[in-house]
């Protein structure tokens, strides 16, 4: 694929990975306390657990299993929450480093350096086909001396051969 | 217009009737259009220019000029692209209802890339003319060489076969 086609399939990479980014985030973000009235959603019986801890060592079996299934829940999403960013904008960077790369790739020069470069080789392509064309004339001209030579050669051996 | 599965071919293949036997009875194929033409109900130039961005009412963020350094300019737009997107992700967690003036700036940003780019096409269709003819004077060159090459040979054989000749005629 030719330097430019790349750079543009770059940007759309780009463009996608940034578009990826802010989607996961908003689809997997967890729900945002409201004001300090509301119910914290993330945490719903705090209450308990302060009870909880006390009476842990006296009562191993029904308080600690209701404590136990909350906070289990919002554990998972918390993981997600710091690796997917670090993740996604290691790609983000990573793409827009190589979109620089490729820019530095870039076999650059002036128009005017261009049409003179055309031009030369016009120039040159006229002179070389020339000859080229001089050559084949001399060649077919070669090959047609060459045929009648045969020709000649090969009546000659057919007239001058005794009859057997 | 045909519009069968399998259209018949156009149907001035008869005016060629007796083209073996008197070229010129047969009419010339059209000349090259010039100027508009259309093709598939789209009607296109033969000097296709890109319109710029203002003829397309997007705001142009890199300067205007006789020649521009595009890869200073790429890399310039791609940092702000960069800086755009940093500032949207800090819009969408301080202030998330003012999203659509960031949005509508990466836009721009990106289009004004694509435009560089396009723009750089056509440095590179002449670029393509240039490889080209480099590899047409080169495979001529080779032509004439090899050429040269095999009339030698021939001259060397026609020479060494008259030797022969020769020889068995004295003999």
């Amino acid at each position: 694929m030719d330097i430019i086609t790349q750079l543009q399939e770059q940007l759309s990479e780009i463009a996608m990975v940034a578009v990826n980014t802010f989607g996961t985030l908003q689809r997997d973000a967890p729900p945002d306390r409201l004001s300090s009235s509301y119910p914290d959603p993330l945490n719903p019986n705090p209450k308990p657990e302060e009870d909880a801890k006390p009476q842990v060592p006296a009562q191993p079996g029904a308080a600690p299993a209701q404590v136990q299934p909350p906070p289990a829940p919002p554990q998972p999403p918390a993981l997600d929450l710091a690796e997917h960013p670090k993740a996604m904008s290691h790609a983000l960077v990573l793409a827009a480093k190589r979109f620089d790369a490729l820019v530095a790739a870039l076999p650059l020069s002036s128009e005017e350096d261009q049409l003179k470069r055309i031009q030369e080789l016009q120039a040159e392509n006229e002179i070389v086909g020339l000859e080229l064309q001089k050559q084949l004339e001399a060649a077919e001209l070669e090959l047609k001396q060459v045929e009648v030579l045969f020709n000649e050669a090969t009546d000659n051996g057919i007239n001058l051969k005794k009859p057997d | 217009m045909a519009t069968s599965a399998y259209p018949p071919p156009p149907p001035f293949y008869r005016l060629y009737k007796d083209y073996e036997q008197d070229p010129s009875s047969a009419p010339e194929p059209p000349p090259p259009i010039d100027g508009k033409y259309e093709v598939f109900g789209v009607t296109r130039e033969i000097n296709e220019v890109l319109p710029s961005l203002e003829s397309q009412g997007i705001r142009q963020l890199y300067p205007k000029g006789p020649n521009i350094d595009f890869k200073k300019e790429l890399r310039t737009l791609n940092r702000e692209l960069q800086l755009h997107i940093l500032e949207l992700a800090d819009i969408l967690v301080e202030r998330p209802s003012q999203y659509a003036r960031r949005v509508e700036d990466i836009s721009v940003i990106f289009q004004n890339l694509h435009h560089l780019l396009n723009s750089l096409r056509p440095h590179q269709a002449r670029a393509t003319l240039i490889h080209m003819l480099e590899s047409q004077i080169q495979r001529r060159k080779q032509a004439i060489e090899d050429i040269k090459q095999r009339r030698e040979e021939a001259q060397k054989l026609l020479g060494e076969s008259l030797l022969v000749l020769d020889g068995s005629q004295t003999n």
